[in-house]
């Protein structure tokens, strides 16, 4: 099995060299569409093996790690002198000193680097199903946008798979650390891609803002190793729980919500939008800020419960709540769902420091069923960007009667992040009733009013986007599908449908496939059942005919609604006599921005209180 | 409440609903110190309305109405059914998505005004109606309608703050003066209602008489297993919600949402801060 592990980690890096010295369009393609069924079989068969499992490796993988490990901040010190960027450069210089002072103190161990679980298989098979599927996209992508460039551009993303699958499997805390700074480093390549002065300008943004997390887990390192003697999460995780300081795990929890983009970190994942779509699209589901969530997993066994967890929950409820309102205010398609990533973000880490089995499983159908759907949707955003020209939703407008199937995607997407009987709305319905639970503690209730609050925040967003899609002046006088290129269809079409049928057996999904994983993490199943398409939680449940009654109602719409033709008469809208030419916009919510300084104050707040408090640092 | 019992109140929703809303007119006419119209004048409207000529802006809008008509009598089968509470909170959602969605797929500023409205409208009461079914559920230890309805214990006696703001929020839910601001047929003519007429605005109207059910049987459940009391709480929650109605002038969105999650909230969440206290 370590072979498929170690076939997981190298097989991204050499397709992605392939497709970067490949001289042939046709070639890349195919290379990357070999990618998808090579690395979903070997994650089925990591997932399926007899989990979890050690993986020793050589001795010369620890040197070249080291090795890379100084490379790599070497060369973010060196982007830091090139474009005179004072934090970056004086960032990698605290990275180089921290990292040195930790190597010169590691303790020896016998616990080996890697380690596999359910929860690294189910990683594995997010990055092999949907960031793939990406990078088939880029592909096509790049044909419209600059081919010569496109070998570089889909190398990286599929690098960043590997890397990612190297980061979900490792064991020891100090390389987790190098692969949390190569993820860095790929998003940075990423997001300037664009080589002008923006990209470069948000691409340092988030170069900065990332090494922060970075120094964050070097200092977590250096507590870890003073106050426990282990270096390593399965070391960790074996330690009495009530006893052990929290200050690395607080650290830890803050490289956390440095890389899940949190307020005040949340300016990097939106500059993110100005590289080609494919990169938000890969940043925002599969991997990078998916980082986050699966650390507070990690560690969410050591910290439940306990003042650390309180105050994630709290603050990240806060981010749930504040990134919500903040969208509202947005009228670029692209950074809507940039906001909503990081709000829902905040639900993924609220979750997950909760820490009760069914919370946990919360947090993991999240984080699957956010993957797809966030892929699908910034995968619609390039398509309107490339083949309709359409970047704001003022620009949406009347979209409905040229491209009824990419605005039929477009609204199944944003639905299913709000409404019954999604899998995220599932999600909330499971986190409100397990919160419920444990209402004497004030940061529950906190997470109940910011659940709530910030759904209805996030379905207000939602349908006012959906909204201006929906708007039309006249009858659809003919139907007729828009042409578009085939992978675009493929790629989205596949999410859709993972979408749908994902939603419809909502059950079985959560009782094979996600509890297994709570298991692993937590130790004992998570109290759920599925009965046919019912799902059975300690309290409650939801009916068959409830999840089949809503998804009909919600498909009937836009099929029926193309082809009915009531027989009445036609009128113009009232507008009271006057003779006025309509041009109809929406709301603005101008309102909101006055506050976003307040809510960056108090996010910053949040932080403190977090590191301070719940790291134990007083 | 057996299956059956549940699907015919529910068929029946639409009678029960319209003679509330007939009796509400007599009501508040009384209040008003006028005659009003006869208990059945809604029902007469009903066949007026059906006989006038359909005219239409296009199809999917009028089809929306209908969906929303569709919607909801679904959603209040949903909840008196038996099922979960929260997730006929949020169905109660998905029927109004098809309103607002409606709404907005016109080109009439009064509707899309209106349609957003109905969206602020939801942000303002859904929490409430969040942290009341979590009362109920620490009372009583279930989210399931049918055993909230079997409850021995009566949770208006842990819930009275918790039931005060949801007294308080109906208006917002039944759109009611002082929260009336999605309808305000002084300013915005209706609303996201203005555009319908005929059959599909039949079908409109009769969603708002299942509203009506929909928000009583909700107050119904705060007396558990004394039907009796949750009669009484109902016609209460009524007599309340049309004083209010006839007493007061319409506030603007921000007052709403300024009302409901900086007064009413903070009181729900006292209730439960206390209930769990004193129960821990």
């Amino acid at each position: 099995m370590a072979q498929a592990v170690g076939l997981l980690i190298v097989l991204p890096w050499i397709f992605a060299l392939a497709v970067f010295l490949s001289p042939s369009h046709r070639f890349r393609q195919f290379v990357t569409f070999l990618s998808l069924p090579v690395l979903t079989y070997l994650a089925f068969k990591v997932w399926n093996a007899d989990l979890p499992f050690f993986v020793e490796t050589p001795h010369w993988v620890e040197t070249a790690i080291t090795v890379f490990d100084y490379l790599l901040l070497g060369y973010f010190l060196y982007q830091g002198i090139k474009f005179r960027n004072f934090l970056v450069s004086i960032l990698a210089v605290a990275q180089i000193f921290l990292l040195t002072w930790v190597l010169m103190i590691l303790p020896p161990t016998d616990t080996p680097p890697i380690y596999v679980d359910k929860l690294t298989a189910f990683m594995y098979l997010l990055v092999a199903v949907v960031g793939t599927i990406i990078c088939i996209y880029a592909t096509k992508y790049m044909e419209q946008e600059n081919l010569d460039r496109e070998n570089r551009f889909v190398a990286i993303l599929i690098w960043f798979l590997g890397v990612m699958n190297f980061i979900a499997s490792v064991n020891n805390i100090e390389w987790f650390f190098a692969l949390f700074e190569t993820t860095t480093l790929a998003s940075y390549i990423l997001i300037r891609f664009r080589w002008d002065e923006i990209s470069i300008k948000n691409a340092l943004r988030a170069l900065w803002m990332n090494q922060v997390g970075g120094i964050a887990i070097l200092v977590g390192l250096l507590f870890a190793i003073k106050h426990y003697h282990v270096y390593n999460f399965t070391d960790i995780l074996n330690m009495n729980a009530a006893a052990i300081s929290m200050i690395p795990l607080g650290f830890l929890s803050i490289s956390a919500l440095v890389k899940g983009a949190q307020m005040p970190f949340h300016k990097w994942l939106l500059g993110a939008m100005v590289a080609p779509t494919p990169v938000s699209a890969i940043l925002h589901s599969a991997t990078m800020v998916k980082v986050a969530p699966y650390l507070i997993l990690r560690i969410s066994p050591v910290i439940k419960g306990t003042l650390l967890a309180k105050l994630l929950i709290t603050t990240t409820g806060f981010v749930f709540v504040a990134a919500g309102l903040l969208a509202l205010t947005q009228d670029n398609f692209k950074k809507i769902l940039a906001y909503s990533t990081i709000s829902l973000l905040g639900l993924m880490m609220l979750t997950a420091s909760i820490g009760s089995p069914v919370a946990i499983l919360a947090s993991i159908l999240l984080i699957l069923f956010h993957g797809i759907v966030k892929a699908l949707l910034f995968l619609e955003a390039g398509i309107m960007e490339k083949v309709f020209h359409v970047k704001y939703i003022e620009e949406m407008r009347r979209l409905i009667e040229k491209a009824p199937l990419t605005v039929f995607f477009i609204a199944l997407g944003f639905m299913s992040m709000t409404i019954v009987p999604y899998g995220i709305f599932i999600a909330k319905w499971i986190t409100l009733e397990e919160s419920s639970n444990f209402l004497t503690h004030g940061a529950y209730i906190a997470s109940i009013i910011f659940i709530t609050i910030g759904g209805v925040i996030l379905t207000l967003l939602y349908f006012k986007v959906i909204g201006v899609l929906s708007r039309k002046s006249g009858e659809f006088t003919k139907f007729k599908l828009e042409k578009l290129p085939f992978l675009y269809l493929f790629t989205t079409g596949i999410y859709v449908i993972f979408t749908i049928v994902g939603s419809l057996f909502i059950a079985r999904v959560s009782t094979d496939f996600i509890n297994p994983v709570v298991k692993a993490i937590t130790g004992e199943f998570a109290n759920i059942k599925a009965d046919g398409l019912t799902l059975v939680t300690p309290t409650s449940q939801i009916y068959d005919w409830q999840i089949i009654g809503a998804i009909i109602l919600l498909m009937i719409v836009p099929v029926f609604a193309y082809f009915v033709h009531f027989k009445a008469d036609r009128v113009y809208e009232y507008t009271c006599g006057e003779n006025v030419n309509l041009s109809i916009g929406t709301y603005n919510f101008f309102c909101v921005s006055r506050i976003e300084p307040f809510v960056e104050t108090i996010a910053i707040a949040f932080f403190i209180l977090t590191l301070i408090l719940g790291g134990g640092l007083v | 409440m057996s299956k059956e019992l549940a699907l015919i109140l529910t068929i029946l929703s639409p009678v029960i609903g319209g003679f509330i809303y007939g009796f509400e007119r007599i009501v508040r006419a009384r209040m008003q110190n006028r005659q009003g119209p006869p208990l059945l004048q809604p029902f007469y409207d009903f066949l007026k309305l059906m006989d006038k000529r359909s005219i239409i802006i296009h199809s999917f809008h009028a089809f929306m109405g209908i969906m929303y008509l569709i919607g909801t009598w679904f959603s209040l089968y949903v909840l008196i059914s038996g099922g979960d509470i929260l997730i006929a909170i949020f169905f109660h959602v998905l029927s109004l998505a098809f309103l607002v969605v409606g709404g907005f797929s016109v080109r009439s500023p009064y509707s899309v005004v209106g349609a957003m409205r109905e969206l602020i409208h939801m942000l303002a009461y859904e929490p409430i109606f969040v942290l009341a079914a979590v009362g109920l559920y620490l009372v009583n230890g279930t989210f399931q309608v049918s055993e909230l309805l079997k409850a021995e214990t009566m949770p208006i006696l842990y819930l009275p703050l918790i039931f005060i703001a949801f007294l308080l929020t109906l208006p917002a839910v039944l759109k009611k003066s002082p929260f009336d601001i999605a309808e305000a047929h002084q300013e915005i003519i209706g609303g996201p209602e203005i555009e319908y007429s005929g059959k599909f605005y039949e079908a409109v109207y009769t969603a708002k008489w299942i509203e009506y059910v929909y928000a009583f049987f909700f107050v119904f459940l705060f007396a558990g297993k004394n039907y009796l009391l949750g009669v009484l709480l109902a016609i209460l929650a009524f007599f309340i919600v049309n004083l209010i109605d006839n007493a007061t002038a319409r506030v603007n969105f921000r007052q709403m949402v300024a009302f409901h999650w900086y007064i009413l909230i903070p009181l729900a969440v006292i209730n439960l801060m206390l209930l769990a206290l004193w129960r821990a």
